[in-house]
């Protein structure tokens, strides 16, 4: 069984891309390790020859008009183009403001 | 009777015979609301204006001689990950806690067609992960019945506005058991429809291969009014499906129902187990059969749901990055100390955003993700899950399989445990995971399920549970669910035999 230490963790968070100072790592591994030693019985179960299964979806393909919108025209009438640059959260003169990243 | 112990059905019916207004009736809610959620806390949003405004124009179409449609004017709860245009959308995270929605999710739009009004949102655990709506990145909601104890999870905002009177019906999103599992902790009833038979457009994606969109109501009959609302296929989700039957060919006397030996094979509390045999029984009294049936991959459901959820969840919630969406705001300068540590100012906020607004199940979830999707480790979790998941599914087909001696549908709990008191599980995340034990599998297989309260026959004499020990009377007074499993998109078959229970029982 692969063991979580705390290096890994470290790493876990650098490639999640979370902040894990101020939390409680020590608890966090211990909780993590239980979760993943539970996960040992799955050895058992014989997979030889299975197939994975991706998901519930049934596997047909579905297509529509090769057309730049006509998805969203069809089920999302309410949609406006503008939409999402209102949902920004911070905004100045109709520019997207974003914090600053150099200097 | 009082506007807000209604069903959808005598609601409409006193709509239609001018009993009462839907502006009226929307304000009793309201007020019911105000009185009773400073306690139980299912809302974390009420949209009073908008929602006065929308039951407003019920009423001029009623006043007019418009035909109205059986869900015109019904006040119901929205779970906070399912977007409203205009309204808030947190997921109960401090992430999105300033996020506005800009469009409307597709069940939101097929609902504002049938003139249903939106009396708010509903709290639940952060991004729909957890079994208790203690996860809530803002508070947790109580259990209407109790207010010491939890309501479930993660839709318990939802199940407890339904409970509580202060919502007709509600949606939820269910992606391990989040609306069977609150509903039957909350005694009301809650379906999660087949994967593909309800859009998810609109709804904040946790696990894309196990979410689904479904109704809470107060009887059967409502949760399928709901449903047939919502159900439907949609070009803005390419898994949805037209769902084959709309009424079902079952009837209660050639109903062959299978009962999972795995899920009986100890494990229920006691009370649990007593009121899951009454309801057995009370079917058997009306000409359904049982027939005890082997689902030998059970045991490994939760192991791999927990490999494959945290998996999907870590490159769902990579979006919330802290620049898009929403931000916490005091948090949007780079932090000058720790410039050394990472590579960029821009990695920096992510790290300073996620890691704030993050809570500590969604970041050990998103680390878990993480970890069985890492190089080395894929095979020998997240592949591995998947090829078992297969199997789950698998023992599913068997028992339905209707060249043979198939059952029409599956009796199970629907939790092994009474609603459990709030702080009791919550550091121990592995006991918390256990609550879904029996409505795990059926999301990994794609079923339709529905979460029935049972009769509560205690509560019936409560003359003589009143000489009972505290301890006995305070279990016996809580709800217990029980599950129907049905075939894929056969949901009717669920309401079919759902609503006969239900006849048989209440009064």
């Amino acid at each position: 069984m692969p063991l979580i230490n705390e290096k890994t963790l470290e790493y876990l968070g650098q490639l999640a891309r979370i902040d894990l100072s101020g939390m409680d790592e020590e608890k966090m591994l211990a909780d993590l390790q239980s979760i993943l030693s539970y996960f040992e019985e799955l050895k058992e179960v014989n997979t030889e020859n299975i197939e994975p299964m991706a998901g519930g979806t049934i596997r047909k393909n579905i297509f529509r008009e090769d057309d730049f919108d006509s998805g969203l025209r069809e089920s999302a009438p309410g949609r406006r183009s503008s939409a999402p640059v209102e949902a920004f959260p911070e905004k100045e003169g109709g520019f997207l403001k974003v914090p600053q990243i150099f200097g | 009777m009082k506007i807000n112990e209604l069903t959808i059905k005598s609601f409409h019916a006193g709509l239609m015979k001018k009993d009462f207004s839907a502006f009226e009736a929307v304000r009793e809610f309201l007020n019911t609301i105000k009185e009773k959620d400073s306690d139980i806390k299912a809302f974390l949003s009420v949209l009073a204006d908008r929602v006065l405004a929308q039951a407003n124009e019920v009423d001029i179409d009623i006043a007019r001689g418009d035909d109205i449609g059986m869900l015109a004017g019904i006040p119901l709860a929205i779970k906070d990950n399912i977007l409203i245009n205009g309204e808030q959308a947190t997921a109960g995270s401090r992430l999105l806690e300033n996020y506005t929605a800009s469009y409307d999710a597709t069940v939101i739009s097929k609902l504002k067609k049938e003139k249903a009004v939106f009396l708010g949102k509903t709290n639940l655990d952060e991004f729909a992960m957890g079994s208790s709506t203690e996860n809530s990145g803002f508070f947790p909601t109580r259990n209407p019945y109790d207010l010491e104890r939890v309501p479930g999870g993660s839709s318990g905002g939802s199940a407890a506005a339904v409970a509580g009177g202060m919502a007709l019906g509600a949606l939820g999103s269910d992606t391990g058991g989040s609306i069977r599992q609150p509903a039957g902790f909350c005694g009301v009833v809650g379906l999660k429809p087949t994967y593909g038979a309800v859009s998810r457009y609109g709804l904040i994606a946790l696990a894309s291969s196990l979410d689904q969109i479904g109704p809470f109501a107060k009887t059967v009959e409502d949760a399928e009014i709901l449903f047939n609302a919502i159900h439907g296929k949609d070009s803005m989700d390419a898994t949805t499906v037209e769902s084959e039957s709309e009424t079902s060919n079952l009837k209660l006397e050639n109903c062959l129902v299978g009962l999972p030996k795995e899920y009986f094979a100890g494990g229920l509390d006691r009370e649990t187990e007593k009121r899951i045999s009454e309801a057995i029984q009370e079917l058997k009294n009306l000409g359904v059969r049982f027939k005890e049936i082997s689902l030998p991959h059970t045991k490994y459901a939760l192991s791999v749901y927990y490999i494959i959820l945290p998996a999907e969840a870590s490159s769902n919630l990579a979006r919330f990055d802290g620049v898009r969406y929403s931000r916490i705001a005091d948090l949007r300068r780079p932090n000058a100390e720790l410039r050394g540590k990472r590579k960029s100012a821009l990695d920096d906020i992510y790290f300073n955003q996620r890691g704030a607004g993050f809570g500590l199940e969604t970041k050990r979830r998103i680390l878990l993700g993480t970890f069985v999707l890492s190089h080395g480790y894929y095979d020998a979790y997240y592949a591995k899950a998947q090829k078992v998941r297969r199997l789950i599914k698998e023992d599913f087909d068997r028992a339905f399989d209707s060249s043979g001696e198939g059952v029409d549908l599956i009796f199970a709990p629907t939790s092994p445990t009474l609603p459990f008191r709030i702080g009791e599980k919550a550091n121990d995340p592995l006991s918390m995971y256990l609550s879904d034990i029996f409505t795990i599998p059926v999301n990994l297989a794609g079923l339709p399920g529905i979460s029935i309260p049972t009769r509560n026959y205690a509560e019936q004499n409560s003359g003589t549970s009143a000489e009972l020990r505290g301890s006995l009377r305070e279990s016996a007074s809580l709800p217990v669910g029980f599950q129907l499993i049905g075939k894929p998109f056969h949901e009717s078959d669920l309401f079919e035999i759902g609503k006969a229970y239900e006849s048989a029982t209440r009064h």
